[in-house]
């Protein structure tokens, strides 16, 4: 129960300062929203280009968004006291990655519906389907983050060096959604990359919190 | 932090023991070969000039830094191999209040509460008792910097620690917050418990102290009890660079 507590109180309190600031928010939306016009204009509103434009959009909003995920213990100096609570230093990845999967998923259906009304794709039809890739890429996407917060926490250069960590580990996750959603708005199966999907988020759950405390350990 | 009934009663374990501990920031000796021992229902005060280890030594003693060499424990715990135990005991106030601006002063607490595994505190008892009694619902941003610090002890009063390491509990209170903090202190040690408290401010804390560490530039300069405590001993200390 008291592990439940924990994790709990990590993302409720996550949730509330974003809450309160709506930095990382608007932040985020803003860079998928530019990404999507940008890649809309220069390839055009064809409904098959709107997977490849909406999964990149939320790639490099993701890139923004999880350096903001330690900001408030690092602008508020209460890094040390958070890391200090009794209990596995495990829970506050849980709790950070649980509130990045809710600020995600917002995030992935403001696009959604973004993206199906520049790029005229009936949503609705596929919508089962879309929401099983959201939650893979989702879950993929936060899982890497949450971690990525942890190791670029004491560089001052962390949204410099954000991309460069996260894109080239987010990239089987990317592609894995773009080409599911594809095939899922085509109509057709893709059992391959619902597998590589399926792995890569399995074995960064299982990964990840045990290399996140270890990051946190000082050294 | 979350523990009702702290270790202590067993007086054979002293609540805090250090052995020849040691602590190197790249090539300088913060702290080096301390070697001292800190009994239940005590408190020692760590005094010593600016850079003498203060800080590095409570750090340590809370898991927040992991010793060069040498080792501690806490209440049996050693404070590496078993930092989670350790850190079930302790409750550190650093120098820094290390509150969420943005939260109120309730959503603070409740946070703490909900991390030390006791949610179920009654936040307007804890605020009252450090003073903030109707300010629950305020930003802290709202707050001085002594209301903060107000709030770092009811945060780490509430955990009911055995152990309370306090970094410069004094700063900015004033004299009601200089009483919290002692009252905080003498709960502490009547549950069994031990507090380790560095300050700048001698005449303050000699008033709750059992044992004094002195430190000056990373080493031991003294370890003595309170009230056989020269005066100039702490001048010594404060000469040395």
């Amino acid at each position: 129960m008291t592990t439940i507590d924990r994790v709990a109180a990590v993302t409720s309190k996550e949730l509330l300062l974003e809450w309160r600031g709506r930095q990382t928010a608007t932040a985020m939306g803003m860079v998928a929203l530019l990404v999507i016009l940008f890649l809309g204009v220069v390839l055009g509103s064809e409904p098959a280009r709107a997977p490849a434009v909406l999964w990149v959009a939320m790639g490099f909003a993701t890139v923004l968004g999880i350096p903001r995920l330690t900001q408030a213990e690092v602008e508020q100096q209460a890094l040390e006291t958070l890391l200090l609570y009794p209990g596995s230093r495990e829970h506050i990845y849980w709790g950070k990655f649980l509130a990045l999967v809710v600020m995600l998923t917002a995030l992935l259906a403001f696009l959604w519906a973004l993206v199906g009304v520049l790029f005229n794709i009936p949503i609705w039809t596929h919508l089962p389907a879309l929401i099983g890739i959201g939650v893979l890429g989702v879950i993929g996407l936060a899982a890497i983050g949450t971690l990525l917060a942890g190791v670029v926490l004491h560089v001052r250069a962390r949204e410099l060096l954000m991309p460069l960590l996260l894109l080239p580990l987010a990239l089987p996750v990317v592609l894995g959604c773009v080409r599911l959603t594809e095939a899922a708005l085509a109509g057709r199966g893709e059992g391959m990359w619902l597998v590589v999907l399926g792995v890569f988020g399995l074995t960064a759950l299982l990964v990840c919190p045990i290399l996140f405390e270890v990051v946190m350990e000082e050294p | 932090m979350s523990n009702p009934d702290p270790p202590a009663a067993s007086a054979d374990i002293p609540a805090i023991a250090a052995t020849a501990l040691t602590r190197r920031f790249g090539r300088a000796w913060a702290v080096r070969d301390l070697t001292f021992a800190v009994p239940p229902r005590s408190v020692l005060l760590v005094v010593g000039p600016n850079g003498s280890g203060k800080t590095t030594l409570l750090r340590l003693l809370a898991t927040a830094l992991r010793p060069t060499s040498g080792k501690a424990t806490v209440f049996g715990h050693d404070v590496v191999a078993h930092a989670e135990m350790v850190r079930a005991q302790v409750a550190f106030v650093s120098a820094t209040p290390g509150v969420y601006d943005s939260l109120t002063a309730r959503e603070n607490l409740q946070f703490a509460a909900a991390m030390c595994g006791r949610r179920f505190e009654p936040m307007t008892l804890w605020l009252e008792r450090v003073g903030l009694a109707g300010l629950g619902e305020h930003p802290v941003r709202t707050f001085s910097q002594g209301m903060k610090r107000r709030l770092a002890l009811a945060r780490a009063w509430l955990a009911v620690p055995s152990v309370l390491i306090l970094d410069e509990p004094y700063n900015g209170l004033d004299a009601e917050g200089v009483r919290l903090v002692h009252t905080m202190v003498t709960e502490t040690t009547q549950r069994g418990g031990c507090a380790v408290v560095a300050t700048q401010e001698w005449e303050r804390g000699r008033r709750i102290a059992d044992g004094v560490l002195v430190l000056s530039g990373g080493r031991l300069a003294d370890h003595a009890p309170a009230a056989h405590f020269a005066a100039h001993i702490l001048t010594m200390a404060g000469s040395h660079p």
